[in-house]
């Protein structure tokens, strides 16, 4: 084991080879190319700045200039005008930088896409507005005399030196940055970017994770600023302009924005690329502008891209699906410790108040799984937190709450422009049962579904869960609270690997939970392996254990649907809606799907599930609800309902004309 | 005119990695109207789109008279006399009801033939012609279902397609619709005629196909599947 | 109050090009569903080319704007092949690729024509009207009549004609429009041609009121994007409203904000924006599930 070259070791030798360039190239270059080799770090570190905001979490950010310019502005006048020392100013720089990384961010609240290249655009012109023409900003001649940044008797004045200074900046940066893009966090924001809504069902908070994207990158883009500053002593509006911008944003999509290490390439080469051409610059621009074109249409996911679209297409999918494994997934007990040995939180630290369990606790089995080899001690240090989880998952319960029925929706109405898809529905979910929901194509189930789960707010009436009122409520607040879904149209991330896809949903923190990421990393890296090992033991038990570092698109059909319900399970629900999971399974998985959810009741779900195949619906639900044009039109056994006239006709159809003839046979 | 049969044999359509359907044979002769029917899923939709080449075909032929299909694009099968009304009505929402009628008749100009066409349209549904300033998406489910059929018969199609025209509808609204096609059926009009709604279909045609899964698990004359017990199981798994 | 009206009339003649540009861009993305980035470049080509016909090659202004918009309708139809695989499928991309596509204009445009500019005469030399002691520049008027007639030339195409309906179709419901026999690739480009025409207008027409150069398009498209945003993204009487607010907030702004004119738009575009995304015309999107 120790002598083999796998990938993780390959890369990590090309990494060390890497550093050890980069420390010595400063030694080959002469004057003029140190000062290329410092500018294309700066935008190195702009670009990640850059990869995290558009590449990492979707959101398209063409103000990344403005941070940029922030920093170096505001470091320009505080030690100008008002004679702070550089580091200081730095320090406020910074935060000026976070600050308009937080204005930013508010428009993507509301709006995407296009939308919100067009304000981020705007904000970067207005911000050239601004200091073309502020007083204090020196105008069109700029802030000169910034000082050199003071480093423990270092003279930074010298560019080489400078050049360590960016490159230890830099290098901090982009292992930050890697360490967010590979933990919760930056699976989040991945998750986000590749499908919003199924994130939001999976507990992500969108709002707050686009603000966290926008500030990551004004970080980035503070940090070359103040570096710039440092480095140049001048600053004036010509290096913050939109050309500036555009020619970033091409870095980053010609390096490939989705990989960091694709943002630094991209800088670097086209910074080099750009200094071999500065006596034709409308070549290089030519240039570029074409490269980024024929990225975009032929190769979008960058340069780097590339090996791993020619990797793909050679292997195929080795792996085969093993036997679903009901043992695995345990009684509640065994989620219940399951969690108890996984969630580590670091030694000797005093629970607060919101995390001691508000019930008398209970006395987990010592028993130690195969996924909990970690010690012992953390782990029982964490069994209040983990208690706390799967409270809500065994007991806990709001005012006005019936026992044993875990969902009722009363007088559900909704309505859109117009139609109404849910006229008046009443039904209740008991605990521990299978529940099928059935009706014809447009009689409101997915609608049903959707307004459960948070996706619409209904027109009127109210849905309870666990005796809390919830209607209206946001998808990741339900999902907190314990209920998760499939979709009718698959919704799974799609540049998520199959593990990465259960880890979104199994990662139960809040977003505030993300301070660590700044104050106690090795929290967030020790949580992060702990539901590895949990997602893995999940995935064995559904049987995907060998596709865990597959992408969706490359899975059987079949499989993907499988993926989907172990995500939704992943989420450790109360209750579990199952939109249509058989649509498009042949009789064999529909055999291994009934299963599947037999199992996940029996270890203690509730269970919801749309169906047309009314065979499987038959076979699997205890109770039956029937919807016709937004109404329910009965309810009970599935023998009885299938029997009843009115649930007949609805399928059916009703005959307009009875008393027609029908027409004759052709000849 | 040539024999404008539509001969359909072992099609299949597959898409996002699944079989909607695996193989399914069925001819509809000038002048004959032929359901498809069968549960949600079954493949009923996927097959009328795979026609209209608006999904690709995964394997078999498709024949309108001597032409093969396969050859056909999309836009190109209203200039063959097929007519389509899709599931969903999808009229122009942000056009007037005679706008909308009038780009039914897109293909063949919009010359006297297309005032002819458009005043027959307004016969067979007379609402269609009082409200024919509105905006399409003003319109109420029943009235776009009757505009998009008209809009489809805007181009004096030989054979029209459609896909269940009466979901959503109010059985008072399906009645209407019901007569329309009834009264297009005697004007020599061959249908095909999706729907998930099997006693309507059993209605307005003489022959049925029922798919399930994918395959073609009943024929029959409507006549006779209306008194089939099979239905049942087939829509309601008994 | 004499400075109001000046104000008012120098906003309103601004915000008839704005209006043109949004116009533009409204169309393009009524029928593609494509934003394009481009515009503004696309804006600048037309604006130099049409001053080469007026000032190089001594063609009289009225027919050097329509050879201008005849050119770059052809530049326009070039871009919309090459990005043609990523219509109505990743937004995102298609943003970016018109970014790129706009980069190349302008770097074409600087091979081409030099990075310096040039200024354009008014080709309209009569003495300004005096109205009640306002001053309006007769060369404002044109601008205002020429983008009108525009306007109306294009409702009309769009309204009576049979290609119109069919483009407006398109935008609508591609799928439907398909059954009904109408080529959607051929729409699309014809859509993109006209929408590359009436930029190419606006920025001839702006030619004598702006310095010409390759960076000219920056500003404009921003303003234009602004006012077809404002206005409600795919309508035409959005984009005459949006264009003409945006043309006299930036006046007033300019007047009151001296330099920060820019930034005082943006401000408040932004905030309308989020209180209303779809603009003051625009329809709202259904997301499902």
């Amino acid at each position: 084991m120790s002598t083999v070259l796998t990938p993780f070791r390959v890369r990590l030798l090309g990494l060390a080879v890497l550093a050890v360039v980069a420390w010595l190239l400063p030694y080959r270059l002469n004057i003029y190319w140190i000062s290329v080799a410092d500018t294309a770090l700066l935008f190195a570190l702009l670009a990640i700045g850059m990869g995290l905001v558009m590449g990492i979490a979707g959101q398209v950010n063409l103000a990344q200039i403005a941070f940029f310019g922030v920093g170096a502005y505001a470091t320009a006048i505080l030690t100008t005008h008002d004679g702070y020392g550089f580091w200081v100013a730095a320090l406020l720089a910074m935060v000026a930088a976070v600050l308009a990384g937080l204005v930013a961010g508010v428009p993507a609240l509301r709006i995407q896409s296009h939308y919100l290249g067009i304000v981020t655009l705007g904000l970067a012109v207005a911000f050239v507005d601004w200091i073309t023409n502020a007083p204090v900003t020196g105008g069109d001649s700029g802030i000169s005399g910034i000082p050199t940044p003071p480093l423990f008797g270092i003279d930074l004045t010298s560019q080489y030196l400078y050049y360590y200074l960016e490159l230890v900046v830099l290098a901090l940066g982009l292992l930050f940055g890697l360490f967010v893009v590979r933990t919760p966090l930056g699976r989040r924001m991945r998750a986000m970017r590749d499908d919003a809504l199924a994130a939001g069902a999976a507990g992500a908070e969108i709002g707050v994770l686009r603000m966290m994207a926008f500030g990551l990158a004004s970080v980035y883009g503070g940090a070359a600023g103040v570096l710039y500053a440092g480095l140049i002593h001048y600053v004036a509006p010509e290096t913050f302009s939109i050309a500036d911008m555009f020619l970033l944003l091409a870095m980053v999509i010609i390096g490939g924005r989705q990989s960091l290490a694709g943002c630094v390439i991209g800088a670097v080469g086209l910074t080099v690329a750009q200094q071999e051409l500065t006596n034709l610059a409308a070549y290089a621009q030519l240039g570029y502008g074409v490269v980024v074109v024929a990225v975009v249409v032929f190769a979008p996911a960058g340069l780097v891209g590339i090996p791993a679209r020619l990797r793909r297409r050679r292997v195929r999918s080795v792996a085969a699906l093993e036997a679903f494994q009901p043992s695995m997934l345990g009684g509640a007990e065994g989620r219940a410790e399951a969690s108890a040995a996984a969630v580590a939180v670091p030694k000797g630290r005093r629970f607060p108040p919101w995390l001691q369990a508000g019930r008398a606790p209970r006395r987990l089995p010592s028993r130690r799984g195969g996924d909990s080899r970690r010690g012992s001690k953390p782990a029982e240090r964490s069994e209040a937190l983990a208690r706390r989880k799967t409270q809500r998952g065994l007991g806990a319960e709001g005012r006005g709450a019936v026992p044993g029925v875990l969902l009722s929706v009363s007088g559900l109405v909704m309505r859109f422009r117009g139609v109404t898809a849910l006229d008046d529905v009443s039904l209740e979910v008991r605990a521990g049962e299978i529940l099928g929901v059935v009706g014809p194509n447009g009689s409101g189930k997915t609608t049903l579904f959707n307004v459960i789960s948070g996706l619409y707010r209904p027109s009127g009436g109210s849905v309870r869960f666990a005796g809390r009122s919830i209607a209206g409520a946001r998808s990741y607040r339900i999902s907190q609270l314990g209920i998760a879904r499939t979709f009718q149209h698959l919704r799974l991330f799609r540049h998520l690997t199959v593990l990465d896809n259960v880890l979104v949903s199994m990662d139960r923190t809040r977003s505030w939970w993300s301070w660590r990421y700044i104050c106690w990393p090795f929290g967030v890296w020790r949580y992060d392996h702990a539901l590895r090992s949990r997602a893995l033991a999940l995935l064995r038990g559904f049987g995907l254990a060998g596709f865990a570092s597959a992408l969706p698109a490359e899975l059987p059909y079949g499989i993907q649907r499988r993926l989907e319900i172990a995500r939704a399970l992943a989420s450790s629900p109360r209750l579990l809606l199952l939109d249509e999971p058989a649509a498009g399974l042949n009789g064999d998985e529909q055999r291994q799907l009934a299963g599947i959810v037999r199992a996940i009741r029996d270890s203690g779900v509730t269970v919801m599930i749309i169906e047309h195949n009314m065979g499987l619906v038959m076979s699997l639900c205890e109770r039956v609800v029937v919807l016709d044009s937004g109404a329910v039109i009965a309810s009970g056994e599935p023998g009885e309902v299938a029997r009843d006239p009115a649930v007949l006709e609805a399928y059916l159809g009703k005959s307009a004309l009875p008393g027609l003839p029908v027409p004759e046979a052709s000849p | 005119m040539t024999d404008q049969t539509l001969a359909v044999e072992n099609l299949a359509v597959r898409y996002g990695g699944v079989t909607a359907v695996r193989s399914v044979s069925f001819t509809v002769a000038p002048g004959q109207s032929v359901g498809l029917i069968g549960a949600n899923g079954a493949g009923k939709t996927s097959t009328l789109r795979a026609l209209m080449g608006l999904v690709p075909r995964a394997g078999g032929t498709v024949r309108f008279g001597s032409r093969d299909l396969g050859r056909v694009a999309a836009r190109n099968m209203v200039r063959l006399g097929i007519g389509y009304v899709p599931e969903g009505r999808h009229v122009f929402a942000g056009l007037p009801v005679e706008k909308n009628l009038l780009l039914g008749a897109y293909a063949s100009g919009w010359g006297p033939e297309c005032r002819e066409a458009l005043a027959s349209v307004y016969e067979l549904f007379p609402v269609l012609a009082q409200m024919r300033g509105r905006l399409a998406g003003a319109l109420s489910g029943g009235q776009q279902q009757m505009l998009a059929i008209g809009r489809a018969l805007m181009a004096r199609p030989v054979l029209l397609l459609l896909d269940e025209p009466s979901m959503g509808l109010s059985p008072k609204l399906v009645e209407v619709i019901l007569g329309a096609l009834q009264r297009l059926r005697g004007e020599g009009l061959s249908l095909l005629l999706v729907e998930q709604n099997a006693m309507l279909t059993f209605e307005v045609t003489s022959e049925s196909i029922v798919l399930e899964n994918g395959e073609v698990a009943m024929t029959g004359t409507s006549a006779a599947l209306r008194a089939d017990p099979r239905i049942r199981r087939i829509y309601l798994g008994l | 109050m004499q400075s109001f009206f000046q104000t008012l009339v120098s906003g309103l003649s601004f915000g008839a090009v704005y209006a043109l540009v949004a116009l533009g861009f409204s169309l393009v993305y009524r029928t593609m569903g494509l934003v394009n980035f481009a515009h503004g470049a696309v804006l600048m080509i037309g604006a130099y080319v049409a001053s080469t016909f007026y000032l190089s090659a001594r063609l009289p202004f009225v027919a050097a704007v329509p050879a201008a918009m005849a050119v770059t309708s052809a530049v326009g139809l070039v871009i919309e092949r090459v990005l043609r695989p990523l219509e109505n499928r990743d937004f995102d991309l298609m943003l970016i690729g018109t970014i790129g596509a706009g980069t190349v204009l302008e770097a074409v445009a600087i091979l081409i024509w030099s990075s310096s500019g040039r200024g354009v005469p008014s080709p309209v030399r009569t003495a300004p009207l005096i109205v009640g002691g306002v001053r309006i520049g007769t060369y404002n008027l044109v601008v205002i009549g020429v983008v009108a007639v525009a306007m109306a030339a294009l409702t009309l195409f769009l309204q009576h004609t049979k290609r119109g309906a069919a483009m407006q179709a398109v935008a609508m419901d591609h799928e439907a429009a398909t059954a009904v026999g109408i080529h959607v690739g051929r729409s699309n480009a014809i859509a993109f041609a006209i929408g590359a025409g009436l930029a190419a207008l606006a920025g001839s027409l702006a030619s004598p009121m702006l310095y010409v150069s390759p960076t000219m398009g920056d500003s404009l498209g921003i303003q234009g994007f602004a006012a077809a945003i404002l206005g409600g993204f795919g309508s035409i009487p959005g984009a005459i409203v949006g264009g003409l607010g945006i043309g006299v907030i930036g006046s007033f702004a300019a007047q009151w904000f001296q330099g920060y004119s820019d930034l005082v738009t943006f401000v408040v575009f932004t905030v309308l924006v989020m209180i209303k995304p779809t603009g003051i015309f625009g329809e709202r999107t259904v997301s499902r599930a």
